[in-house]
């Protein structure tokens, strides 16, 4: 799956999860950034993820998911 | 001597040291010698020993001492008569030191959350007719109001001399809950409640020493957070807190896990959140795990416990308005637990809580009656503020044991098994437990009622997949536009209390008494 691909999946889990049909990914973009991103909704994103893109983040790297851009970095290093 | 004149130096002598042995006792018993002193004590006794861990930062018991010494002087100068105060809860150390600070000058603390909609903290202030608002952040938002920034003021001498006895009638903190009128209701809790608490807290047989790495991942605003601080400091224990942008459920099994932290209070959703992932985690270090906020099942606990081999764990339980947590139970690892509709007991009443089973006319249930559970004690609060009506209907005075008691009513219904273990069946009201905070259904069925324009709105809630508690929305109108709404009550309700699902009906279901149906609603929320 190339980037542009994993961007666009993810981009629909984004707004399902956060509740927000506009929203658009960037790099830099973090919880700061979206209202309804919580722990909370984090969680659901993070499972809807591991659903759509068919693996499962270790905890560890849960933990190091600094912004979107680290996220997208990272599924695309499991889907390849 | 006569014998008379002996019985008379007996019973002078006898009264003398009866005295001085309740003197003593209430002493101990005070909030001054149960909080205050021993705070006071470890911040030079412990001086060089960290007192809190904050975004990876650690902070020693005299930086805390030292950030006591700077809020304290401007409040005993300035705003001596200000006994209500606001505290912005941020995630630093000038927070917490306030806090400290304000029980020094014999003040209370009022937590307005800073990611909680402006327009709910200004309720709060205008409830309690708020003067001073403490608040570190770099900015603050409460611009119309008289704020002092902690973060901005200095060290000049240390301020940490106790003498004062304040009244222990004086109110500690207050705590905003959730109302079903579409207004947060004020829950008061004197510095006798909470001292009640601490040391009902020690009874359980939990012991904490200075070496001790202590887990705070709760919100100020929830009365969890204060176990959470308050004991690991008054043993010269370390606090790690979780910051405001940090994903909690993540950041809290990071520092359980790279801090080898040794005490954690957590809330069985946050479990939840992290089962997937359990065989990842060791946590030998942990030696005391407290349940709390929500109720606890077993199966979920069975699994926890392989990640914390030596961890003792507790289930803790209680309505804020009896101080943080009034019953517990102590989960057994290799013995078999009592469980009720698979939830873990909710135990025995800590000391010092009388706990009854009462029916609707407020008599006393036998072992193995349901009804609601009511709770007596120093612990109970005075009331809710400001609302007498409230109080009269959640608190009630009875005779119990020869005593007369003053009741709270917590809305639980319960019953005892025939070992005394009280055991826990949910709500009688509409509240709901969501991520631990305590939700009233119809404060959030009011402010949707309010944007629609009195368009009927039923809020129910529903367990998802993993088994954590999620709020839905039905709408008595097809053609309401979703966004707009929940932008709305976004700007009205805190986030735990937005539906995560919206479902619009044409026309509400009812029941033979032309109430709505909301069991047939209940059964539209499927996956």
């Amino acid at each position: 799956m190339d980037k542009e691909a994993i961007i666009d999946k993810l981009t629909n889990i984004f707004r399902d999860v956060f509740q927000d049909p506009e929203i658009l990914l960037n790099n830099e973009m973090t919880a700061n950034d979206v209202g309804s991103w919580d722990s909370l909704s984090h969680m659901l994103m993070i499972e809807q993820v591991e659903t759509a893109f068919s693996f499962k983040f270790k905890l560890k790297e849960i933990n190091k998911l600094k912004n979107v851009g680290v996220l997208i970095e990272l599924i695309e290093s499991k889907v390849v | 001597m006569g014998k008379q004149k002996v019985l008379d130096v007996y019973f002078l002598i006898f009264a003398f040291t009866f005295k001085l042995i309740t003197a003593l006792m209430e002493d101990n018993n005070s909030f001054d010698q149960t909080i205050l002193s021993p705070l006071l004590s470890n911040i030079y006794r412990f001086s060089n020993r960290n007192a809190f861990c904050i975004d990876e930062v650690y902070y020693s018991y005299k930086e805390f001492g030292d950030c006591i010494s700077k809020i304290r002087p401007i409040l005993k100068e300035l705003y001596s008569n200000d006994a209500y105060i606001g505290l912005v809860a941020n995630d630093d150390l000038e927070t917490y030191a306030s806090i400290f600070a304000l029980w020094l000058e014999g003040k209370c603390y009022i937590p307005l959350h800073p990611n909680q909609p402006i327009y709910r903290s200004e309720e709060i202030i205008k409830d309690m007719n708020i003067n001073l608002i403490l608040d570190s952040s770099l900015s603050t938002v409460f611009t119309k109001h008289q704020t002092i920034n902690t973060s901005t003021l200095s060290y000049d001498d240390d301020s940490l001399d106790y003498h004062e006895a304040f009244s222990e009638e004086r109110t500690a903190y207050v705590l905003f809950t959730s109302g079903s009128t579409g207004k947060p209701k004020g829950v008061s809790i004197s510095r006798k409640n909470l001292t009640a608490f601490i040391d009902s807290f020690w009874n359980c047989g939990i012991l904490i020493n200075e070496k001790d790495r202590c887990l705070q991942c709760f919100d100020l605003t929830f009365d969890v957070s204060i176990q959470c601080f308050l004991v690991p400091l008054l043993k010269g224990a370390c606090v790690y807190t979780i910051p405001h942008n940090q994903i909690k459920y993540s950041y809290a099994s990071a520092l359980l896990e790279d801090h080898q932290l040794t005490v954690a209070a957590v809330a069985p959703s946050m479990l939840r959140y992290l089962k997937p992932y359990f065989e990842e985690l060791n946590l030998p270090a942990l030696k005391y795990c407290i349940l709390a906020a929500e109720a606890s099942p077993l199966n979920l606990i069975e699994e926890w416990k392989t990640c914390i081999p030596n961890a003792e764990i507790y289930n803790f339980y209680g309505p804020t308005e009896a101080t943080i947590y009034c019953t517990y139970y102590q989960i057994k690892r290799n013995a078999p637990n009592r469980t009720l509709n698979g939830m873990i007991p909710i135990g025995i009443p800590m000391k010092g809580v009388e706990a009854i089973i009462v029916d609707e006319g407020n008599n006393i249930l036998p072992a193995g009656k349901k009804g609601e559970l009511c709770v007596a004690g120093n612990q109970v609060c005075v009331g809710y503020w400001n609302d007498p009506e409230k109080n009269r209907k959640a608190f009630f005075e009875k005779q119990y044991n020869g005593t007369l008691h003053r009741f709270y009513r917590t809305g639980d219904l319960c019953y005892y098994d025939n070992e005394s273990i009280l055991m826990l069946f949910g709500r009688i009201d509409s509240q709901a437990k969501i991520q631990g905070y305590r939700v009233e259904l119809g404060e959030i069925e009011f402010h949707a009622r309010e944007y629609l324009d009195g368009t009927n709105a039923v809020c129910l809630t529903f367990n998802n997949p993993k088994g954590n508690t999620e709020l839905s929305l039905f709408v008595e109108d097809e053609e309401i536009n979703q966004a707009d709404l929940i932008g709305y009550m976004k700007s009205k309700l805190p986030h735990y209390m937005i539906p995560t699902k919206i479902i619009l009906e044409k026309r509400f279901p009812l029941n033979s008494n032309s109430k709505v149906d909301k069991k047939r609603l209940k059964e539209k929320l499927s996956f």
